[in-house]
């Protein structure tokens, strides 16, 4: 699973989180981190040393979790994102988390997004505790979010709360010119699928075949039919991969060579 | 979904559709089209949508001829919301050869006896109309106005919603999965969303038409063909009318939007319903329409495809009771059942609820071919 997908399973992440009793006991380190590359900037930034000094550049990080205090400086140092603060004493029924959050726009503290579990899949709301974003912070921003603590081997990143929807002339489909409104619009009339907005209002059939507007448009659909992207088909794609000149292809023909 | 319907059309492409409203039109109730994927998903969404009356059979003549005169006043009759963007720019019919020439001549006096004005043309009036035909290899060309092209989803939908309106439902997504028979009389239709109980049932399934028929264990003389089609990039408007030669094996329009929309039959074509493209049929469209039309050299086609053409054994549709007493079918179109649509409907309608018939459609029965009476159409891609 792991190596196909790289979504860890439960035994995978049975073997890198703290003990019950160390995650009650208040904020520690989770370290993700699956793969033997040569990458040792969390060892060497631990000032308590509690990840162990690596032998070899290629080890993978081994926890002293009675060493480490969750101060997660590692966790901004990681390149790979792989590191989390978990936080199970931060209140009565809920946990602190810290993740790395690359993605724009940052959220702001006191917003409430959807927190996703490994795999990407919306499972909860999280409250923003705090967004830290500055050198210490090695200029990656790191978020605390409180979730449910049954969900804290669960929730891994979160996504901004999708926004209402509303009057949006935003472009969807350069190449025909549709916007999301017009998009709505097909929805309404129940031309629910890229294949119908392909034939009723050319979308995806510019010379970019597609590859801006149709994820646009999954997502909107999902929202509209209320099903996962998963579930919905992206359309027929068609040969060929890039526009050819006629004049090119008539080359190529027998007899033209 | 409802129990029962007084009739059952397979197929929600443009037989389907047309023959729904017709039905309706004509007096017909409860009347119910089965979709299996979204409308026009099928052999209409595909087609090269070519609107012509130039033909060398005179039942090709009468049959386009009625569908483009319902074309011309769709808009009111249908009351549609959007455009189903006819544009009779006129078919252009290329002439190469001595051979062609002759048979273009009968043509022309066939057609013009029926009404259909179209000329000859010497090739400084070809160039004129289309400027950019290169005429160096061509003898002559013929023209009609009167001819065009129209969108083929948008004049699906025109037809499904004026069926709608006028009280027919359509089941999109649904499959049909049986067809009961009691008695050699068709007794219902069985789908994924359940069984309709009804007395009549029609198959437009076009491409499908065959496997339908075999629900009913009826064997109809019909095969599908994979047939391609390309396009390219829009640009703006140099070419107004549909350019078509035999001998050549092409047709080509530009299409409002702007771009040009190329076929051309290709040989030992799958006819096991196949509808991935062949790859090799860019490479000959291209080296035949540059030959012609040297300019599209420098356009780039975006995107190609294939759809099925559902092909009887003279090329003309048919349009019968099978065997099954209620069982109806109307397929076999032979690339041309877009074009056709509304003399479809049209018949469809006569024949099932009995009407005085106003077009030929009695020669177009299943009969003609245990009787050797087919008719012969000498001018097809």
């Amino acid at each position: 699973m792991l190596s196909r997908t790289g979504i860890p399973s439960a035994d995978d992440l049975a073997g890198v989180f703290p003990s019950e009793e160390r995650l009650k006991a208040g904020a520690v380190a989770v370290i993700e981190c699956f793969e033997r590359i040569p990458c040792n900037p969390c060892a060497t930034s631990c000032p308590r040393g509690a990840i162990r000094p690596f032998e070899d550049i290629n080890d993978t990080p081994a926890l002293d979790v009675e060493k480490c205090n969750g101060c997660a400086l590692c966790l901004a140092k990681c390149p790979g994102l792989a590191i989390m603060i978990v936080d199970e004493s931060w209140s009565e029924d809920r946990a602190l988390i810290k993740i790395p959050y690359e993605f724009r726009p940052l959220p702001e503290k006191g917003d409430i997004v959807l927190a996703l579990d490994r795999s990407g899949t919306p499972v909860a709301t999280a409250d923003v505790i705090s967004v830290l974003l500055n050198k210490a912070t090695n200029r990656v921003p790191i978020i605390s979010i409180a979730i449910d603590k049954s969900l804290i081997k669960t929730v891994r990143n979160i996504c901004p709360a999708p926004p209402p929807p509303t009057e949006d002339a935003s472009i969807v489909c350069r190449c025909s010119d549709l916007d999301m409104n017009d998009i709505r619009e097909l929805m309404e009339q129940g031309y629910t699928s890229v294949d119908e907005m392909k034939r009723v209002a050319r979308l995806g059939m510019g010379p970019c075949q597609g590859r801006n507007c149709v994820p646009i448009v999954l997502g909107e659909l999902a929202r509209y039919l209320n099903k996962p992207v998963a579930d919905l088909s992206p359309g027929a794609f068609r040969p060929v991969v890039k526009a050819i000149k006629l004049g090119e292809l008539a080359k190529s023909a027998k007899g033209n060579e | 979904m409802q129990k029962t319907a007084d009739i059952v059309i397979i197929g929600g492409g443009i037989s389907g559709v047309t023959i729904g409203y017709f039905l309706m039109k004509h007096g017909a109730k409860n009347v119910v089209i089965l979709e299996r994927d979204y409308l026009a998903a099928g052999a209409t969404g595909r087609c090269g949508a070519g609107i012509r009356q130039q033909w060398g059979a005179e039942m090709n003549c009468v049959l386009s001829k009625f569908s483009c005169e319902f074309f011309e006043n769709a808009a009111d009759e249908l009351g549609y919301r959007s455009d189903i963007e006819f544009h009779q720019g006129g078919y252009m019919m290329l002439v190469s050869s001595q051979k062609e020439l002759e048979q273009t001549k009968k043509n022309i006096a066939l057609q013009n006896s029926l009404g259909i004005n179209s000329k000859l043309l010497n090739l400084d009036e070809a160039k004129e109309i289309v400027p950019i035909l290169d005429t160096s290899s061509l003898l002559a060309a013929t023209f009609y106005n009167k001819d065009g092209h129209l969108n083929p989803f948008h004049t699906t939908q025109a037809f499904a919603e004026a069926f709608r309106r006028l009280g027919g439902m359509i089941y999109t997504d649904t499959n049909v999965t049986s067809i009961t028979v009691e008695n050699g009389l068709v007794t219902g239709v069985g789908t994924n969303g359940g069984h309709i109980a009804t007395n009549t049932v029609v198959n437009a399934a076009g491409g499908y038409a065959q496997q339908i028929a075999e629900m009913a264990n009826v064997e109809l003389p019909l095969y599908s063909e994979r047939h391609n089609i390309l396009v390219t990039e829009p640009v703006a408007p140099i070419l107004d009318p549909m350019i078509m030669s035999f001998s050549l094996n092409l047709y080509c329009q530009q299409v409002p939007h702007g771009s040009f929309i190329m076929g051309r039959t290709c040989a030992d074509q799958p006819r096991d319903l196949r509808i991935t493209p062949d790859s090799e049929f860019p490479r000959e469209m291209a080296k035949t329409i540059t030959k012609i039309m040297p300019r599209l050299a420098n356009l780039r086609m975006l995107r190609q495809w294939a759809g099925l053409y559902n092909m009887s054994p003279d090329h003309h549709p048919i349009y019968d009771e099978t065997p099954v007493k209620g069982f109806y079918v109307a397929a076999g179109y032979s690339g041309h059942g877009f074009m056709m649509g509304p003399a479809t409907g049209q018949i469809m309608a006569e024949l099932i609820l009995g009407l005085t018939p106003t077009l030929p459609w009695q020669r177009l029965g299943l009969s003609r071919f245990e009787k050797g009476d087919l008719i012969h159409e000498p001018s097809v891609v």
